[in-house]
């Protein structure tokens, strides 16, 4: 641009964009299946990288700035989530596809996993998506925080059944077979625009407006 | 109309917006910040924080991945 201080990436963006191609091009040969999911895989970290969109950030900025916009981004994503959950829960069940989800009972070993978690998060700078991204970007420290992560979820992942049956677990509720669908798509978007303007409010109060 | 600025470069996320927040308190109005960072995100957050205090702020990526940010402080 204005200074000889950029360097152009045009190179490097025809390089990788070959690559991809290629890469994918091989891949379709092998399985359609897997290349659906690494075309999903490479949009998805395009966007996040692009996006800029942080949950460190979402989590930690109402009570350290007073800030909430991120926040406010993160309870769209959830509201966004659970209605493509809905609809693709819904969709499997009228198809009769059984649904193999990865989603299991809350309990004491999920708030401290959580609070270990948040810990590190802080002090690293980024979640599991913002280190990736970190490391995509060329930042070497969170090569580090990468490696932590890497062993603390193979740990976790070991291990989750024993922590579950030491500490026992709240018995599972799926809301939609108690309620139905649609009552529990409507409270849950009232419960998260409860919590938009909950967080709205609070920027308010914290900037003084 | 002085213009100070401080080191972030290379801190983590909420440490230069906690140090900004810092010096800002001891700058009289009018003065400005000037601050340099490599990681966007925390550009951005600056931006961000700036405009929703009614600051006025001027972000320019001065080269690949780097952000030079200058924040006027017009009000207490």
């Amino acid at each position: 641009m204005e200074n000889s201080a950029f360097r152009s990436q045009r190179k490097w963006n025809i390089g990788f964009i070959l690559f991809l191609t290629l890469l994918l091009a091989l891949l379709s040969q092998i399985s359609i299946h897997l290349t659906l999911i690494m075309v999903l895989g490479i949009s998805l970290g395009f966007v996040l990288q692009k996006s800029r969109f942080c949950l460190v950030s979402a989590l930690r900025d109402p009570i350290l700035v007073g800030m909430t916009q991120l926040t406010r981004a993160f309870l769209l994503l959830l509201g966004i989530s659970i209605l493509g959950f809905a609809l693709v829960s819904w969709s499997a069940a009228q198809r009769n596809i059984p649904l193999s989800l990865n989603i299991f009972p809350f309990g004491v070993h999920t708030v401290v996993g959580g609070l270990l978690f948040g810990i590190g998060m802080v002090l690293a700078g980024g979640c599991s998506t913002g280190i990736l991204i970190r490391i995509g970007e060329g930042f070497a420290m969170q090569l580090v925080a990468f490696f932590g992560l890497a062993v603390g979820s193979v740990l976790g992942e070991r291990s989750v059944k024993k922590w579950s049956n030491a500490f026992g677990e709240w018995p599972g509720i799926f809301l939609p077979d108690i309620l139905g669908w649609v009552p529990t798509l409507i409270l849950e978007i009232i419960a998260l625009s409860a919590l938009w303007q909950w967080a709205r409010w609070w920027q308010k109060k914290q900037l003084g407006e | 109309m002085t213009r100070f600025a401080i080191d972030i470069w290379g801190e983590m996320c909420p440490i230069p917006l906690i140090k900004a927040k810092k010096k800002l308190l001891s700058m009289q109005c009018g003065d400005i910040l000037v601050l340099e960072t490599e990681h966007s995100c925390t550009s951005r957050g600056i931006v961000v924080w700036a405009k929703a205090n009614r600051y006025t702020i001027e972000e320019k990526e001065v080269a690949n991945g780097i952000w030079h940010l200058e924040l006027t402080k017009t009000h207490e």
